[in-house]
């Protein structure tokens, strides 16, 4: 059972509320039978209750909520705008590239990129030799005039890429024995990226 | 992980800026009118500075007052000339053995302003943490960075200062009124 004395010690935190569930009911117990400390409790909730009036409730300034927001959130509309500014240029980007010329124009610059990443060198190529021209007239239709002309073997690498095969002893039967076409080969040489040919020194048929 | 810029800006405004009414209060109660928007701007930008350190399973209020305190200290206490209040009985608690003193609601109220700025910084902010934000004294510690012992010994002084300080008010009201005015015995002369 708690005494005046155990009440008064604890005022403090029974007023704040911070008393365990024991030492509240005790603290309840004595204070339903003591006139003293309930008054003394009843007076420093108003002690407590004036000191919230005297607080009150300030507005604080609209230009200080003003501030805070924009001093808070220049880098959210940034990146906003930073954002806003990328999409739409990869939106502008994706819808030119349906303009032929602009496509056109965008695969010259990608050329130029990979002929400035590499342009000559030796290599070994392994691929398919097919007929240029029939190949050609398989995929768009380009007339060939094979039937009169022959064959004119070339080496198709597994991007899709055709590789003119330049003359030279060592490529004759590559370019015209028509035979080998449709045979994989892996060939031994020096590419020129720009004329987009091989230089044939050796080849092995596989 | 970092939070992108816009979850990060829109969390500081769901969870931060609704408390800026109460931060701009306790700032007023620190700083008066004048100083009370330097702290909450100041407080607001180092919140959003360390808002990724914010851990969103604690109370985000009491980590903005905090941060109100520290820039309190920081920026403005400095520049004040107040003496340390002094705990060298820190963790002690006067019972309230005198409190039975009727003193009324009005004769509270009519004296608390003055009688909050009379109080040392510290007690002024844990009475006010504690009755107008209706902090834990957990929440208040973390706050005031001190142990709970501290919080309720501060508490304690404080409200036992503005009760005197109060009574004391009162007393010299009943005093005066007690005191009869003179009567002008001296005669205008025509």
């Amino acid at each position: 059972m708690m005494d005046c004395k155990k009440l008064r010690e604890v005022l403090d935190a029974y007023v704040d509320r911070e008393l365990s569930a024991d030492a509240a009911t005790q603290a309840e117990a004595h204070i339903a039978e003591c006139s003293a400390c309930r008054r003394a409790v009843e007076s420093l909730n108003r002690l407590r209750e004036a000191v919230r009036t005297a607080a009150g409730k300030p507005e604080a300034p609209v230009e200080l909520i003003e501030c805070v927001r924009s001093s808070v959130s220049p880098r959210w509309h940034r990146a906003a705008v930073i954002q806003a500014i990328a999409a739409t240029l990869v939106l502008a980007g994706i819808l030119t590239l349906f303009v032929p010329s602009v496509r056109g124009a965008a695969a010259t610059a990608l050329d130029f990129l990979s002929l400035k990443l590499d342009d000559t060198r030796q290599v070994e190529l392994e691929g398919k030799l097919i007929c240029r021209d029939c190949q050609l007239e398989k995929q768009y239709g380009y007339h060939a005039m094979c039937p009169l002309t022959g064959h004119h073997g070339w080496l198709q690498t597994s991007d899709g890429r055709l590789w003119g095969i330049l003359e030279g002893k060592a490529s004759q039967e590559l370019i015209h024995n028509s035979s080998l076409l449709g045979r994989r080969v892996k060939i031994q040489g020096r590419i020129f990226r720009k004329a987009g040919s091989i230089e044939v020194s050796g080849y092995q048929l596989l | 992980m970092p939070l992108s810029w816009i979850t990060r800006s829109k969390r500081f405004e769901m969870e931060a800026l609704p408390h800026l009414g109460a931060l701009y209060r306790m700032a007023r109660q620190l700083a008066g009118p004048d100083g009370a928007e330097d702290i909450v701007q100041e407080t607001f930008l180092r919140a959003w500075k360390y808002f990724e350190t914010f851990d969103s399973a604690t109370n985000c209020r009491a980590w903005l007052f905090r941060i109100l305190r520290n820039t309190w200290i920081s920026r403005w206490r400095k520049s004040r000339l107040e003496l340390p209040i002094t705990e060298t009985e820190a963790d002690t608690i006067e019972p309230y053995y005198d409190w039975e003193d009727e003193i009324l609601k009005d004769e509270y109220s009519a004296g608390m302003k003055r009688a909050l700025l009379a109080l040392p910084t510290d007690y002024r902010m844990a009475v006010l943490l504690a009755d107008v934000e209706e902090f834990s004294y957990e929440e208040i510690a973390r706050i005031m960075e001190c142990p709970i012992g501290t919080v309720m010994s501060r508490l304690n002084r404080a409200r036992r200062m503005l009760f005197r300080l109060i009574q004391a008010k009162r007393e010299e009201g009943i005093a005066e009124k007690a005191t009869p005015i003179p009567e002008q015995t001296t005669r205008r002369k025509i």
